[in-house]
Order: structure tokens, then sequence, then C-alpha cells
């Protein structure tokens, strides 16, 4: 890790057969949820993924964790291809790389206690139910701020902030360096989500995690996150440093998608204009050719609808993958 | 603008085998002809209670409306008869629900949904149902309208199924819509499509809006007035502009610290409301936030708490508001 990255993706796909017939099943298309997608994560740094649903996000984090095996492409953990390791061989990476899920109503065992939910990671890796178990278990309760006489209660007797501080204990208690955090707030309240977040924030002060952020909500992964990029049917369209992302955004749907978010304050909002993107994203089994995104593009021209933009960096630190930008044309212009 | 709505110490109760669930408890709100208003809380606050208490669709038992008054253009809707109340929802009141996929029959086609209410509100032949149903949906944006309602439910995107919800709810031209957290369930861009559509709409048909919703960034930009809801009560109301910039409740200022702002500098921690909203079974006597406040003092946990005026039109529960005794920063 001389490069003090923590994880490299390299040109990661992910296709899903379509199959039809229900004997025999036959291929009969691939849809590209993941196509393509590089980036990389520093130590101590948090990636936010925004963009809407459908967009891949979700299946890049499971490719990165190794839940889904990726179709092409690298993996790298610490300069390790996950991509190419057997599923024992992944088990010791497991306990680096961990995840946080969305809904904490159903990613947690019911017939679990809180301290047999937090455990089972260590049992998992081989720990006895020792007195040091019963110890780190009682640290983690601390450390999300939940009370140690929590420890024996069921998920359900537990609201959903304090569910979601028993899924990031579960996922800290194997000291994971990289944690996907999969919309770890979009299922709880707005006065809840702050704490989660504060939660997150400190968690990485003091052990020096590296997230990848994935959200929806573009206000939260500006608060949270160091650099942002953006997906759209599976392709990465813009990677910047948090502040250059949301100051000066380059790709037209980065700009339309900023410009949906209405801002908490009436006298703003009165003045405001907003950039109202025509139509609804298209099926990802038949994307669109050239840019995926030019039937909606309100700055679509002729070059759009048949070259395939490449991310490519624009101004250092800012990558965009957009025919408006030079430094976005293929090499080679007869792939449309 | 003359008073459409009127909504006079409404209580809605649960039985459940728990204990009464006070959902609604001495709830007030009022609509103006052509105003948009919101009801903002968290979940389980009651402002989807008190939505449906106006169309008197909650289910009995376990619910019940108590008591109050429902005043819609002068007649109390909670003494209507069954068969009159059917004569309100759909043509003078419409609603729009926040999953369209739930709210939508899944075994009616489209159109059929949409000529039903219109045959049977404004009494057109099947034919004059199915040439407006058509306009309909070409008017709310959906592609090929004439193919199309003879679709189902699950032919449908989210978005286009919002559409289509808003199609319903436009048909009888209601002199009121409410809309529950009409765009909760879809992404950012069609939420911005869909309410400048629902807005569009209720503009060209003078109609008003209550908008139920979490989201306080779709208040700011759509209701004139905003309702704050906490544990079954209104604690504060007033313009938007005050209540968003001069908030008066200690609950409404902290949730409106607590979202990350994209037009402020980043800041390095949100301020957050500590606990979680009370169990409506047994809430904190007095004032419920006092146990998630950081203003309360000894006596907030005792005594009732009512609206009161503090600047015209702008009321609050807070007592410690009113009298100045607390200060957060709004700016």
């Amino acid at each position: 890790m001389e490069n003090g990255l923590i994880l490299e993706v390299k040109n990661l796909t992910k296709y899903f057969p379509v199959t039809s017939g229900f004997i025999r099943q036959k291929k009969v298309a691939e849809v590209k949820a993941v196509d393509g997608v590089s980036f990389s994560i520093k130590k101590g740094e948090t990636l936010g993924l925004v963009g809407e649903s459908g967009c891949g996000k979700t299946t890049l984090g499971k490719c990165v964790l190794q839940l889904y095996r990726p179709t092409s492409g690298e993996v790298l953990y610490r300069g390790t291809d996950l991509c190419r390791l057997s599923e024992k061989e992944l088990k010791p990476f497991r306990s680096k790389i961990q995840v946080i899920f969305q809904d904490p109503y159903d990613s947690l065992n019911p017939r679990f206690t809180a301290s047999d939910i937090i455990g089972e990671p260590l049992r998992i890796h081989g720990m006895k139910q020792d007195k040091k178990y019963h110890e780190m278990i009682r640290e983690m309760l601390d450390t999300v701020g939940l009370a140690p006489y929590m420890a024996d209660r069921y998920p359900h007797e537990f609201s959903g902030g304090q569910r979601q501080r028993l899924g990031i204990a579960r996922a800290l208690v194997l000291r994971p360096d990289f944690i996907v955090c999969d919309e770890p707030i979009s299922a709880l309240d707005v006065s809840i989500q702050a704490q989660i977040i504060n939660l997150l924030v400190d968690l990485q002060d003091k052990f020096g995690i590296s997230y990848l952020f994935i959200s929806h909500d573009l206000s939260v992964v500006r608060h949270i996150s160091d650099r942002v990029a953006i997906m759209y049917l599976g392709k990465m369209m813009e990677l910047a440093d948090c502040d250059e992302f949301y100051q000066t955004p380059l790709h037209p749907y980065t700009q339309a998608l900023l410009s949906a978010v209405p801002l908490p304050d009436p006298a703003i909002e009165a003045k405001r204009s907003m950039l109202i993107l025509k139509g609804e994203v298209p099926s990802p089994l038949n994307p669109p050719r050239g840019c995926v995104f030019h039937p909606r593009c309100p700055r679509v021209f002729a070059d759009c609808r048949h070259i395939m933009p490449v991310l490519a960096e624009y101004r250092p630190g800012h990558s965009v993958a957009c025919l408006l930008y030079p430094s976005s044309y293929p090499p080679s212009n007869n792939n449309g | 603008m003359a008073g459409l709505l009127e909504v006079r110490n409404l209580k809605t109760y649960f039985y459940t085998q728990d204990g009464v669930v006070k959902a609604v408890d001495d709830v007030s709100f009022n609509v103006s002809e052509g105003e948009t208003i919101a009801l903002v809380g968290e979940s389980g606050c009651g402002k989807s209670v008190s939505a449906l208490s106006v169309l008197r669709l909650i289910q009995e038992p376990p619910g019940k409306i108590l008591a109050g008054e429902i005043l819609f253009g002068g007649k109390d809707l909670l003494k209507l008869s069954r068969q009159e109340m059917q004569k309100v929802r759909g043509a003078e009141i419409a609603m729009i629900f926040q999953e369209p996929l739930t709210s939508l029959n899944p075994v009616l086609t489209i159109g059929r949904q949409l000529t039903e209410t219109m045959e049977l509100h404004l009494g057109m032949t099947e034919e004059q149902a199915k040439q407006e149903a058509i306009k309909l949906l070409e008017s709310v944006g959906i592609p090929h309208a004439e193919r199309r309602i003879r679709d189902y439910p699950h032919h449908f995107s989210g978005g286009m199924r919002q559409r289509v919800m808003i199609a319903m709810a436009i048909s009888c031209a209601p002199k009121l819509i409410i809309a529950d957290e009409p765009t909760t369930a879809v992404d950012v861009t069609v939420q911005a499509q869909l309410l400048e559509l629902i807005r569009k709409f209720t503009a060209e048909l003078n109609s008003s809006l209550i908008m139920i919703t979490h989201n306080l960034g779709v208040v700011a930009r759509y209701a004139r007035r905003v309702y704050v809801m906490y544990a079954g009560k209104i604690v504060e109301h007033g313009t938007a502009l005050d209540v968003f910039h001069h908030p008066a409740h200690p609950y409404t200022a902290g949730l409106l610290a607590s979202v990350p702002r994209l037009d402020e500098p980043k800041k390095v921690r949100l301020a957050s409301i500590a606990g979680q909203p009370p169990d409506l079974i047994a809430p904190p006597p007095g004032c419920a936030f006092t146990p998630r406040c950081i203003f309360a003092v000894p006596e907030c946990s005792s005594g009732v708490y009512e609206l009161v005026e503090i600047s015209p039109g702008h009321f609050t529960t807070c007592w410690r508001a009113r009298e100045g005794k607390i200060a957060w920063k709004t700016d």
C-alpha cells in the first residue's frame, strides 16, 4: 500500500444474464448493471457514491464486497485482487472489509440478541466465547452509543436508529479498515439521521476507517464525503473532490440533479430556478447508444448519439464522462 | 382567501392490544381556497392520520375519530352519512398516496381506474370517460396514452404510476388535494417532475393542496404555510418564511439544524436531536418533546401546552420560546 490506497477498483463490470424459458433457461440478454467503473479510495477517506435507483451503485458496492463476483475488472484491496481469490482465500479479507446495510429491520437476525449479533463476526472468525469476547461486545455497544443492559435485547426491542447502531457495531467489531455503507440512513427519520451520520464521522476519526458511502441524498453525501462520484445506468459520469463536485459540477446530469434538490429555505426557493430533466431513466436492458444520458440531456449534440464518452480527468482531481469536454472523447472515435 | 377546510380539535385514537395510541390529539388546522399548506413531521407524528381522518378513511376498529369538527365548505364531514361522504371523496377532496403500487388496484386497467371515478362523480358515459381519461393521461405526461389506458399498474414505472395517481386525483377537479408523501418512493429528478406537475394542476384548478412530508426542502419550495407535528400534536405553525427563518419551537429548530444543506458551508458536525420520538401510548407528561429538548426546564414536564400566537399568524406551544428564554442560531 505504498500509494496510500486502501481500495482500487479498475474497469469493473457486472453483467446479469436475463433468461427466458421455464425449464431450459436460455440467456436472451444482459443487464449491464455496472459497466467499466474505476475509482480508488485512500486510507481514512470517504468516497460518496450517488445516483438514482437502478444506476448500479448498490451492485457496485456488492462487487467491492465480493458478495457479487464481478464479470470482469479488478478490486484491489491493499494491492491484492479480491476477484481472483477463492471463497476460502477471501475469508481473512472479509474481516477487513465490512458493510452497513440500508434497512436495519431486514439486516438483523430477529432471533439473535444484540450481543449475538455483534458477536457473530467474531465467532465466524474463530473466536471463543470467553471473557475477552464479552468484553469486546460490551466495548462495541459503548462505542456506538448503546447501553450495556441492551446486550440481551432482541432487534424488535430497538428503535430504528438503535438498530442501525447495532448494524454499525456488527460491522465494526472486527476492526475493519474499509466499510461499504449502502444507504445507511435512508430508512431513518430526519432527527435520527443526523445522529447516525455524526456517529459514522466519529468512528472514522477514531479508527481511521475508509468509507464507500452509497446514497441518493446529495446533501448528506456532501456532508460526509471527501470525494464524490455519480453513476447513471451503470456508468460513472463524474468524479471529483467534494467541494469541486458541488461548486462546479461539469456533467449536465450532475448539474440537473443538484438543481432538483429543494433547499430548506422558502426565501431561496422562491427565487431559484430548477433544471427539470425530461423523462425517466431508460431500461438498463436496452441502454441508449453513445452516451447513456443523451436522451434526457439538455445539452445533447450530434456526437452524443453515437460516441460513448470515457471518464477522464478534465481538471486535476476532477474527472467527467461527457463529450462537452474534449478529454472525454475516446482515443479513437470508431466505437460508435 | 376564503376558508375551504377547517379542522378543529380533531382526536383520532387507535385502540391496540398494548393500549390507546393517541395518533392525532387535539389537532386544528385550516386551508384557504387555492392555498398550499404542509404538514411536517417524522414517521408516527400523526400527519398521515390527520389527512386520512379528513377523508374519513380511518379503519374502525382499531381506529376511531373521537372528537372534533372537519368543516369543508361549511359542512362538517364527520356528520355526513357514508353515502354523502362517498360523494365528497374523489370528487371534492382527492388524495395522492405515497406508494402508487399499493394504492392502485392491480387487477384493473389504468383506464378503468380513471373512468370509474368520472362515471361515478361526473355522470359521464363510458365513452366520454374514456376520452377524458386519455386526455388526462396526456396532460400528466404519459406518452401513448391511447394505448396505455389498457395497461395494468405493474406495466408502469414508479414515476409513471405516480403520474397516473395525479391524473386520478385531478380527474374530477377537486377543491382540495391531499398529497401524502407523494415523492418519497421516487428519485430526485422524478420528484421534481411530479411536484411541478402537482403545482401546475393545483394552480390551474385553483385547488387547495395539503402536502404531507418530512422533506423540509419540498416544504420550503411549495408550501405557503406550515404545520409542524410532533407526537400527535401540532407544536408550531405559521408562514413558511416565519417557521423556517424564525422557528419558535425547539423541535422545529432542531429539525432544521439537523439536515445538511447544499447552500451552506460544510459543517464539521450536524446538530442532532438526541433520543427518539416518544411512544404514543404513554407520551411524556407536559410537553412531549421535553425529554429530547436541550432548552427544557423541570416545568416543561407538567401542564398542558397549547398553541399561542407569538407574532401575527405564527403560533407555538413552547412557552420558553414565547418568553424569549431560548435562542438558537437560525441564519
